[in-house]
């Protein structure tokens, strides 16, 4: 069973260079084919496979089934709530201290 | 080979939430709950349309719903008419699909397909647009609380 908030499983699916490639290239145009992804590739199919099993079961990437075709669709989502969850919180602190920092210097000026 | 994004005329969103079905779908048809998530909009069913509200009143959408088999499928027109350019364009369909998982999960998947007659309502509710609703309406089914950012 999947977890409801696996990040450990997105961050290890993003840890990958041939795997973020996946993705920027179903970014570009997305609903892809395992044939067309595995065309910009130097790999073999079941390799390209194997990684785009990883990036299903991070939730990254969904497929669907279109006529006799399995198409593979960029899913944002998780990258979205690991932002809302992690990169938020980080930035909002960077972003208050300098909120500070600009309201003690115009109070001292 | 081109650099430039495509439109994406189908767009796909998954999103894990731990809640029923049936409290999915109170929160994708009852306006409570979608004006804490929905940019503020007051959605219902009603009639075998979709209608949509603004938080003053003002008239959002009025879409076709395709299909309703609560609490598993949803599938409706999409017009954004809420901006006269977007309004302009075809409309679009979007499908709810909700799938109860083992654990007190469910897995719910939007699809936002037929966009090819409507390429500024595709980039403007791809991405942010969608990822913004799904995730305020994970925060607030599993929180109580509406997503505040």
């Amino acid at each position: 069973m999947r977890l409801v908030t696996d990040d450990d499983r997105v961050f290890k699916a993003l840890a990958d260079p041939t795997r973020r490639f996946l993705l920027d290239r179903l970014f570009t145009r997305d609903g892809r084919t395992l044939t067309e992804l595995e065309s910009e590739l130097e790999m073999t199919r079941f390799g390209v496979m194997k990684h785009l099993r990883l990036l299903e079961d991070a939730g990254l990437v969904v497929t669907r089934r279109s006529g006799r075709e399995k198409l593979h669709f960029l899913n944002p989502v998780p990258i979205r709530l690991i932002h809302d969850r992690w990169i938020d919180k980080y930035t909002e602190r960077q972003v208050s201290a300098l909120a500070n920092l600009k309201h003690q210097l115009e109070e001292t000026a | 080979m081109t650099t430039m994004t495509q439109i994406q005329t189908t767009q796909v969103y998954q999103v894990f939430i731990q809640a029923s079905p049936e409290q999915i779908w109170e929160a994708i048809t009852k306006p409570e709950f979608t004006e804490k998530y929905f940019y503020g909009a007051r959605i219902e069913l009603a009639n075998g349309r979709r209608i949509a509200h603004g938080p003053a009143g003002e008239l959002w959408g009025d879409e076709a719903v395709l299909e309703s088999d609560p609490p598993r499928r949803l599938v409706h027109e999409w017009r954004s008419q809420y901006d006269p350019e977007l309004a302009a364009e075809e409309p679009s369909r979007v499908t709810w699909e909700i799938e109860l998982q083992d654990g007190g999960v469910s897995l719910l998947t939007v699809v936002h397909d037929q966009l090819e007659g409507a390429p500024k309502t595709a980039a403007g509710v791809a991405g942010p647009g969608w990822m913004r609703v799904l995730s305020g309406l994970k925060t607030l089914l599993e929180t109580g609380k509406p997503l505040t950012s």
